[in-house]
């Protein structure tokens, strides 16, 4: 464990130092105001049959143990607590999680994405990242997309027995990933003005990449050392939001 | 601790009635990201703040550095849309790089003033919102609007946890930096993942108790919070309605003559 530690810790400076100074950015928040009307309604309608399915397995959820709203609402802040704090970056710059790649693992897809979405909601009232018309497509980028593919990626993982710590860093990693993917394309599809979609597309990867590539492996490395100290200090915890019945 | 959440509970507009300042956000973003173009945006921005330094009387500093907070994100995605690498180069500037050209079009340097104008037009909307309106207000006209009861429920006791949660962790952060837990970049990363895990386990603990509390006072699956905001006043709705139609023919005007 030690071991292991030291060595997820020594691959991570290395990698921070590869990629070097990350200027000051959050998780790819489209900002308000940023994509035509039609975009923002469209969105916003994608993720509607994703919405419903979370809200009504909550509240199933609550119907057997109606204790859980605590517990929910708690995990709910501690993703917007974790994606507010600055995490340590090479520069001294400031860059945030997006804590939806943890928050998939621990609680799966479906509730994160109601959480997802107030939490976004409270992003762009309290802090001023994202926005109110583009909530639609954050939700779609952050809350769905994101959490599905990390959870996605993490039960495929499970299954074919890959060692666990690797399976959680590469579910929260390229759940970060495909968030930045899904973000670029969404603008892409909206300011494609002179290009075609697909230039456009890789010109917003390409814009991103030096701020989302480092975060995406960062916010795996610490997806990866918050779930083991978890699992070292917080067995029954664990058990209550469900995380280790599943694992066992 | 969220700068914005102290600076609403200290606006002037405070106790104006949320449903006014919301249905003035709202339409008013509305019309700006509709119409797309900069003079709409322009009287928006200049709306929007003014009524929100002056009228709210949040500090013209505080409001400025607000404004700069998305600048990053739209700095690198006008870059994005506004440069172009082709073989040929566009009428505004190329730079040379081998046989081809880092270019850029004088079009595509009006769509990006126009995306930048209209974006700070909205953001100008959404902090006057946030500005004003504490977030139990808000709450308050999302069940005018029918927003379901269970999703009020979990936004306000969110609401309520994350500020438990950011003391708890920025206590946290403050033992570590005491014990050096950031000396170096390795240390740093070790500290983050145990600043997360142990708010895990203290908020997991801490909703148990919570609930247990909230039980023993006859919980209900309601929190009832009394509204300290006044009835809408006719005179501060018909000044709304005068100005988003204003804004609106405006908008027209200026789309399909102007």
């Amino acid at each position: 464990m030690r071991k292991n530690e030291k060595r997820i810790l020594a691959a991570a400076a290395a990698l921070a130092l590869a990629f070097g100074a990350a200027p000051n950015v959050s998780a790819m928040h489209i900002m308000e105001g940023y994509l035509p009307g039609g975009f923002c309604v469209a969105w916003g309608v994608l993720c509607l049959p994703f919405l419903a399915a979370g809200f009504f397995s909550i509240r199933r959820a609550l119907e057997q143990r109606r204790n859980l709203i605590t517990l929910l609402a708690m995990s709910g802040a501690f993703i917007f607590v974790i994606s507010s704090l600055k995490i340590p970056s090479v520069s001294g710059s400031c860059s945030h999680m997006t804590g939806t790649g943890l928050g998939a693992i621990l609680f799966g897809p479906s509730a994160v994405s109601i959480l997802g979405l107030i939490v976004l909601l409270f992003q762009a009232l309290l802090l001023a990242h994202g926005g109110l018309t583009t909530i639609g497509a954050n939700t779609f980028s952050m809350a769905i997309a994101g959490p599905f593919v990390s959870w996605g990626i993490y039960r495929l993982c499970q299954k074919t027995k890959l060692n666990r710590r690797a399976s959680i860093f590469l579910a929260a990693a390229l759940g970060d990933f495909c968030t930045y993917c899904v973000t670029s394309l969404q603008m892409a599809l909206a300011h494609h003005e002179d290009a075609t979609i697909g230039g456009a597309f890789a010109e917003f990867l390409a814009v991103f990449a030096p701020t989302q590539l480092p975060l995406a492996v960062i916010e795996g490395i610490l997806t990866v050392l918050i779930v083991m100290g978890l699992e070292t200090y917080a067995k029954p915890e664990l058990r209550a939001i469900g995380f280790l019945k599943e694992a066992k | 601790m969220i700068a914005i959440d102290q600076l609403c509970y200290h606006s002037k507009l405070r106790y104006e009635n949320p449903g006014e300042k919301f249905a003035f956000a709202g339409i008013t973003l509305c019309i700006c990201v509709i119409s797309r173009t900069i003079e709409v945006s322009s009287v928006v921005l200049a709306a929007a703040g003014i009524l929100t330094v002056w009228k709210g009387g949040v500090p013209v500093s505080r409001y400025l550095r607000f404004l700069t907070v998305p600048l990053a994100f739209l700095l690198l995605s006008s870059l994005a849309i506004f440069l172009r690498v082709k073989e040929a180069p566009l009428d505004l500037f190329a730079l040379p790089l081998g046989r081809w050209y880092l270019t850029a079009s004088r079009d595509s340097l009006a769509y990006v003033a126009r995306l930048v104008f209209t974006a700070m037009g909205s953001v100008s909307c959404l902090y006057f919102l946030s500005f004003t309106t504490p977030m139990p207000d808000l709450l308050e006209v999302l069940a005018r609007l029918h927003c379901p009861a269970l999703l009020r429920e979990l936004m306000l006791l969110i609401y309520r946890f994350i500020f438990i949660l950011l003391r708890t962790a920025s206590a946290i952060a403050t033992s570590q930096r005491c014990r050096l837990g950031n000396k170096d970049y390795r240390t740093s990363l070790k500290s983050f993942g145990l600043l997360g895990s142990a708010l895990m386990i203290r908020a997991v603990a801490r909703s148990g108790r919570l609930y247990d509390a909230m039980e023993a006072r006859c919980y209900d699956g309601r929190i009832r919070v009394l509204s300290e905001s006044r009835p809408p006043r006719k005179s501060v709705i018909a000044w709304i309605a005068v100005f988003d139609t204003a804004l609106f023919f405006f908008a027209l005007w200026r789309k399909f003559c102007g």
